[in-house]
C-alpha cells in the first residue's frame, strides 16, 4: 500500500515535470537575455528532474506515466511578461507535486520532496519577483 | 456538625489510601476501564508535539533575529533586502505552527510555546547581519527537513513548505 502510494505521488510529480519541460519550451520563444538562459537552465533542470524521477518509478517496479505530447496553457502567452508568469505557474505546479511526496511514509521520499521543492519554490520566486509564505499550500 | 468533619475526615482517607489498596490488590487503576491511568501522572507529549514546540521555539527566535536587524544599525540595509516582507512571512509560519499545537493548558511544552515573542530571547544578540539572517534561513530550512521523520504526513507538508519558503528567503537575501 506504501509503495503504491510513492509511486502515485511520484508519478504526479513525473507529470508536472513534464508539463513544465513544454511549458519552459512556450516561455523561453518570449524571453530574451539573462532571462531567456534563466529559462533554458530551469527547462534542463526539469529534464534532469524527470530523468530521475523516472528512474526512481522503475525502482518501484512501476512504470512511469508518459508525458503528454500538448498541454494546454493555464492563459495565453504572448510576451515576457505572460511568459514569467507561467513560469512561475509551472513552477507552483512542480511544487504543490513534490509536496505530495513529503506525505508519503518513505522517510527518504518525504527528504527527497521536501528538497525538490524547495528549488522550485527558489525558481518560482525568481520569476514572480516574491517569495510565498507557504510553497505548495494553499495560503 | 461533628459528624460530618469525620465522614469527611474519611473520605480524604479513603482517597489518599486509593493507590495503596490498588498496590495491594494487583492492580491498577485504570483497570477496568480504556482512559488514561489517573494516577500515572500527566502523560508524554506526542513526538508530534515535542517536534512541533521545538520548531515552534526555532521561529520565534528567527522572528527575532528579524526585528533585531530592522531595529539595529543597520536597519537601512535591512530594508533594502526586503526584510519586512520576509518577516511578515515568519510571522505567517508562527501563526500556522501555533495552531498545529493542541495540547492542555499548563504543560511545559505549551508554556514555551506561547513566548509572546523572541525578542526578549536571551539568545538573540544585540546585532543582526543581513549575513546572520542568511544562514539563519539555511539553518531553518535545514532543520525543518530534518524534522521531517517524526510527524504526521499533514505536518510534515506545513514543514516542508516553510523550509521551502526559508530557502527562498536566503535566495533573497543573497541578492
Amino acid at each position: 500500500m506504501a509503495a503504491i502510494t510513492a509511486v502515485s505521488a511520484l508519478d504526479a510529480a513525473l507529470a508536472a515535470e513534464d508539463a513544465a519541460i513544454y511549458g519552459y519550451g512556450v516561455a523561453g520563444a518570449h524571453l530574451t537575455g539573462s532571462r531567456q538562459a534563466a529559462a533554458e537552465q530551469d527547462w534542463e533542470g526539469h529534464n534532469k528532474a524527470r530523468d530521475t524521477l523516472t528512474a526512481m518509478i522503475y525502482a518501484l517496479g512501476a512504470q512511469p506515466v508518459a508525458a503528454q505530447a500538448f498541454y494546454a496553457l493555464p492563459f495565453p502567452v504572448h510576451d515576457k511578461t505572460s511568459a514569467m508568469a507561467l513560469a512561475a505557474h509551472l513552477e507552483d505546479g512542480v511544487t504543490r507535486a513534490y509536496l505530495a511526496i513529503v506525505a508519503v511514509s518513505d522517510q527518504r521520499l518525504r527528504d527527497f520532496g521536501a528538497m525538490a521543492m524547495q528549488s522550485s519554490a527558489e525558481r518560482a520566486a525568481y520569476w514572480r519577483g516574491s517569495t510565498q509564505a507557504f510553497p505548495g499550500l494553499d495560503p | 456538625m461533628p459528624e460530618i468533619l469525620p465522614r469527611r475526615r474519611t473520605l480524604l482517607a479513603s482517597a489518599a489510601a486509593l493507590p495503596l489498596l490498588l498496590a495491594t490488590a494487583g492492580c491498577r487503576s485504570s483497570d477496568g476501564f480504556t482512559g488514561p491511568d489517573p494516577l500515572a501522572g500527566r502523560p508524554r507529549p506526542a513526538p508530534d508535539v515535542v517536534t512541533l514546540t521545538a520548531v515552534i521555539a526555532a521561529e520565534e527566535d528567527l522572528i527575532g533575529l528579524y526585528r533585531t536587524a530592522l531595529a539595529g544599525d543597520s536597519a537601512t540595509t535591512a530594508r533594502s533586502h526586503g526584510l519586512p516582507g520576509l518577516l511578515a512571512q515568519h510571522e505567517q509560519h508562527l501563526t500556522r505552527l501555533r495552531a498545529r499545537l493542541i495540547q492542555p493548558p499548563g504543560t511545559a511544552t505549551a508554556t514555551a510555546s506561547l513566548r509572546p515573542s523572541a525578542t526578549a530571547s536571551a539568545a538573540a544578540p544585540a546585532r543582526v547581519t543581513v549575513a546572520r539572517l542568511r544562514a539563519a534561513e539555511r539553518a531553518s530550512a535545514a532543520g525543518l527537513v530534518r524534522s521531517l521523520a517524526t510527524v504526521d504526513p499533514a505536518l510534515a507538508q506545513l514543514f516542508a513548505s516553510i523550509a521551502a519558503s526559508d530557502a527562498t528567503h536566503v535566495t533573497v537575501l543573497d541578492g
